[in-house]
């Protein structure tokens, strides 16, 4: 199976690629400057222009949506940028709510001027502290005492009037008004004594009927004077009523005057007062009753009654204070649109105005409100909410069971108050994406993206920036110094973490990682100072905790588990290169994929995709090298190929299509009979020209190769192929430039198929000359040979079938 | 009790109508001002009721009501005893709370001789409701030179 060729070396020299262009060094970074505009800003600028544009704009609907992945610094970003916005801004004013008398369900909201609703608040609880005494104080002063004992007097001199008429009435009849527990009884009565049944029966006829005469006129007397009895008692409550609202209104005006005169320029505070003052006389009598009731079931208490003029302080900002800036971790819907809390009382849940509670959007009113939107989409009920509170601009405290309908049972309904608040939400962007495409009210709402880059161009000014960025996040964290080496090393490793060698990547929780575990290893070795040296080692440390499925896979290699030959040549056989992603590292490693070939009708059998193991692109991929093929050679027959191609002992799914150039070359090799030297990898993707095209994970790659390769042992002939485009991503491992400075190790680009072809078979892949022939010998013409080859096989069998089908 | 016994004595005069517990706050008050180591409540039975209630044409007007109905010998034991076993209650329960010991017993208001044993003894104080003046045990009291604290009642 396996045959080794001789091979010229030379023929590929000329593709080999330079040692300094494997890893694009760091130039020493110039010092570090200081200016914290410029380093906020730095390699976001068009994302920092969106925000600030979004918060300059008043408008509606310029809110603003921070597009980036996680860990590029987007909350960071929107922070710093609100509180430079909110330090420009007036403070905003303070909000309370206050029982609405009229209407105890519907809470009124009152305004502040900053810091005053505080000092309201404050003014009314001691205001009701002095009622307390103040109100109970009046009621037992003698004055009022005389005044109500006089009030009851007067009353009660009606009421004996009436009786004492009715009572001199009766007795000019020989009637007696008798008063039993539950009312009145008319009997006779004679020197003083009430005639019983007997004296009556001794009566002449004549008096008998007298008596019962006088005694059914009297008993008309008697009910029309009960029936007055209630209008008695109620002018005495009237009277009692209007005496205890006197009292009070006394009592209360003179200290509420004194809170009146302070609030004096808020027009509506004063009306609240008045309505305080009307309330407290209105209900002046609940005021008599004792402090403590014995019973639990007591409707009302004195705690309770003055507890109706507190005042709830649902925001309040200092004036010294800028506008605020809240981020709200947990956008729930009580948490953000604010709640209405219950307790429980004798079996039932009762609440008031004292228990409405502010959320993030009421605190943030006047500022800005940072959510993440992934977790606003989250939380039920969120997302609506929010909109719906944007467009009205105003806020609505209520649950959302009382929102969405889904309770019936009676709860505050607050007064709306005004909402004047920039949100900055902040999310993925195939969540920006989607948002856009799915919810037509999005865009009305969110005007202004501001998308996050994922990496600059690695110029000399960016790289001045971006060590200032380094040192600015070094101290930060209070970590110790990095020497310029350690700068240099970090900067090198964005370069990489970028997949760029010409790019920095702007992901900054993976440069907080990096910086903090170089300082650990610092300090594990007791040193002041963070060098280069453990800038690697912090790299080399979290390689090793994520790297044991990677070299599970090359002990597999090592201990021929895994088939993969690194040695020798074989025809229908080649050496892939995939990256395996777990979380968030990723490694490459070599796989073998193997073609057959023979006379068909022109398929090459992708056996991945077949099997539905192969994702979309890859199928895609597999379909435009079976294009290149028929377009590149013999085209004027018809393609008579059955190939298959398929990935070895691989079990999973693939993905993607940048094992496109292998797969063809191994179908060409398959066809020519030309072997593949094994001692190369190679990976890119093809398009139907034959251009070889730049593919992702280019160092992984080439590094799982190299780690396979030193586990057996190099000799310098081991290389893997890329695509030329690919050269200016690479940022490999120090010990691989170091291996292929010392001849250990190669790397090859190519720029389209023919060139792949040449360095993998060692073998010139020839060019057509003028006739249209490719040169005798070369892997393109023994391919062209055999399609040809299997053209008139195809031809030849169709026409024996046709000599042997049966005439009709 | 005897006119023997010179115990210092409150005595309550209860009737139907009136409200006890205002009468009790009174005598707890002469209580404490004459030192006095006991309480008697005496319910002043209200006989001319029982003798109206023998008539046959007799009817009771409801106070709250204004509705009248058969005032029978009947219903008037009825509410007697009704009246008579509330105000007991009464009684001992403000007794209770206020930590004192207090007798209650029935007394006619034409049993002079129970009457004049009551009051006869000479450091006895009677707190009675105001309407008391227009009964019949009035004029007894007023013989025997009861000392009376009069509570201003609304009946």
């Amino acid at each position: 199976m396996t045959t080794e060729n001789a091979i010229n070396n030379a023929s590929i020299d000329r593709f080999q690629v330079a040692v300094d262009a494997l890893r694009t060094p760091c130039p020493p970074p110039p010092a570090a400057g200081d200016d914290v505009s410029s380093r906020t800003a730095f390699g976001q600028q068009r994302a920092v222009d969106a925000i600030r544009f979004g918060m300059q704009m008043e408008h509606d609907g310029y809110n603003i949506f921070v597009l980036g992945p996680l860990g590029s610094h987007r909350h960071g970003l929107a922070e710093e940028q609100a509180a430079e916005h909110a330090a420009d801004r007036d403070t905003p004013d303070d909000w309370c709510y206050v029982n609405n008398f009229k209407d105890p369900e519907r809470p009124a909201a009152l305004r502040f001027p900053c810091g005053r609703g505080a000092e309201f608040r404050d003014d009314m609880h001691g205001l009701i502290g002095e009622l307390r005494l103040a109100i109970p104080a009046a009621f037992e002063g003698d004055d009022y005492r005389n005044q109500l004992k006089a009030t009851e007097q007067e009353t009660q001199k009606e009421v004996e009037e009436l009786w004492r008429s009715l009572e001199e009435q009766a007795a000019q009849h020989g009637i007696g008004v008798l008063q039993t527990p539950t009312g009145y009884v008319l009997a006779p009565v004679t020197e003083g004594r009430v005639i019983d049944d007997k004296e009556f029966d001794k009566l002449p006829e004549e008096k008998r009927e007298q008596i019962k005469a006088a005694i059914q006129s009297l008993s008309e007397a008697l009910k029309a004077r009960i029936d007055e009895m209630p209008k008695l008692r109620k002018r005495l409550r009237e009277r009692v009523r209007a005496l205890d609202q006197e009292v009070v209104s006394h009592a209360v005006s003179l200290l509420l005057n004194e809170v009146r005169e302070k609030y004096r320029d808020l027009p509506q505070v004063g009306a609240y007062l008045d309505d305080v003052e009307r309330n407290i006389a209105d209900n002046a009598q609940d005021f008599r009753q004792p402090e403590t009731q014995a019973s639990p079931f007591a409707r009302r208490d004195s705690t309770r009654l003055f507890a109706q003029y507190e005042v709830n302080l649902l925001v309040t900002n200092q004036p010294d204070q800028s506008a605020p800036v809240v981020y709200e971790t947990n956008p729930s819907y009580p948490n953000l649109i604010g709640k209405i809390e219950h307790r429980a009382e004798m079996g039932a849940l009762v609440t008031d105005f004292r228990m409405v509670r502010a959320g993030a959007l009421l605190r943030a009113n006047g500022g800005y409100l940072i959510l993440d939107a992934r977790r606003v989409l989250e939380r039920p009920f969120v997302w609506e909410a929010l909109k719906q509170t944007l467009f009205a601009r105003r806020l609505n405290i209520e649950s959302p069971g009382e929102t969405y309908g889904l309770v019936s049972t009676t709860t505050l309904k607050p007064e709306p108050i005004p909402l004047d608040v920039k949100i900055v939400l902040i999310g993925e962007r195939w969540l920006y994406y989607l948002l856009c495409h799915y919810d037509a009210e999005f865009n009305s709402l969110f005007k202004v993206a501001a998308d996050l880059d994922d990496d600059v161009e690695r110029s000399d000014d960016n790289i001045r920036s971006y060590a200032s960025l380094i040192a600015h996040r070094i101290h930060e964290r209070a970590l110790s110094e990095f020497s310029a080496g350690a700068i240099q090393r970090v900067v090198e490793e964005r370069a990489r973490r970028a997949e760029d060698s010409e790019r920095l990547s702007m992901h900054m929780r993976s440069l907080d990682d990096l910086l903090m575990q170089a300082d650990h290893c610092a300090r594990q070795r007791d040193s002041a100072e963070v060098t280069a040296a453990d800038v690697a080692e912090a790299l080399r440390q979290n390689d090793h905790r994520l790297s044991r499925i990677k070299h599970r896979t090359v002990d597999a290699i090592k201990r021929d588990t895994l088939l993969i030959d690194t040695a020798g040549a074989c025809v229908g056989q080649v050496n892939g290169l995939a990256v395996s992603e777990l979380g968030e590292y990723s490694y490459g490693h070599p796989v073998r994929i193997t073609a057959t070939t023979r006379v068909g009708t022109g398929e090459v059998v992708d056996i991945e995709r077949e099997v539905e193991l192969g994702g979309a692109i890859h199928s895609k991929g597999m379909m435009i090298l079976s294009a290149a093929l028929s377009s590149r050679y013999a085209p004027e027959v018809p393609l008579s190929l059955q190939g298959s191609v398929v990935f070895e002992q691989s079990y999973g799914g693939i993905e993607g299509d940048s094992a496109s150039v292998a797969e063809l070359c191994v179908l060409l090799s398959s066809l020519s009979g030309v072997p593949i030297r094994q001692r190369f990898a190679v990976t890119g993707s093809i398009n139907q020209l034959g251009r070889v095209q730049v593919v992702g994970g280019i160092n992984e790659k080439v590094e799982g190769f190299f780690d396979v390769c030193r586990e057996r042992g190099l000799d310098g002939s081991h290389g893997v192929v890329i695509p030329h485009g690919n050269v200016k991503h690479l940022m490999l491992r120090e010990d691989v430039v170091a291996a292929v400075r010392d001849g250990q190790f190669a790397v090859y680009a190519a720029a389209d198929i023919d060139e792949a072809v040449t360095i993998l078979t060692g073998i010139e892949a020839g060019e057509r000359d003028g006739e249209g022939k490719f040169p005798e010998g070369s892997v393109n013409r023994r391919v062209e040979d055999r399609l040809i080859a299997y053209a008139q096989s195809r031809k030849d069998f169709s026409d024996h079938e046709a000599d042997h089908e049966p005439e009709e | 009790m005897s006119r023997r016994n010179s115990q210092r004595r409150v005595l309550i005069a209860v009737t139907e109508t009136s409200p006890v517990t205002e009468l009790w706050q009174a005598a707890v008050e002469q209580v404490n001002n004459l030192q006095a180591t006991e309480v008697l409540a005496v319910f002043v039975s209200d006989d001319r009721w029982r003798r109206a209630a023998s008539l046959p044409f007799t009817r009771e007007v409801s106070r709250a009501s204004g509705v009248s109905v058969d005032f029978t010998r009947r219903r008037a034991e009825q509410v007697d005893d009704e009246t008579v076993s509330r105000k007991r209650r009464q009684i001992r329960r403000l007794a209770a709370e206020a930590n004192l010991s207090a007798a209650f017993e029935i007394l006619s208001e034409f049993d002079t001789l129970r009457i004049e044993e009551l009051v006869g003894a000479g450091e006895s104080l009677l707190v009675a409701p105001s309407l008391l003046r227009l009964r019949p045990i009035y004029s007894e009291l007023t013989r025997l030179e009861c000392r009376i604290v009069f509570v201003e009642t609304v009946d």
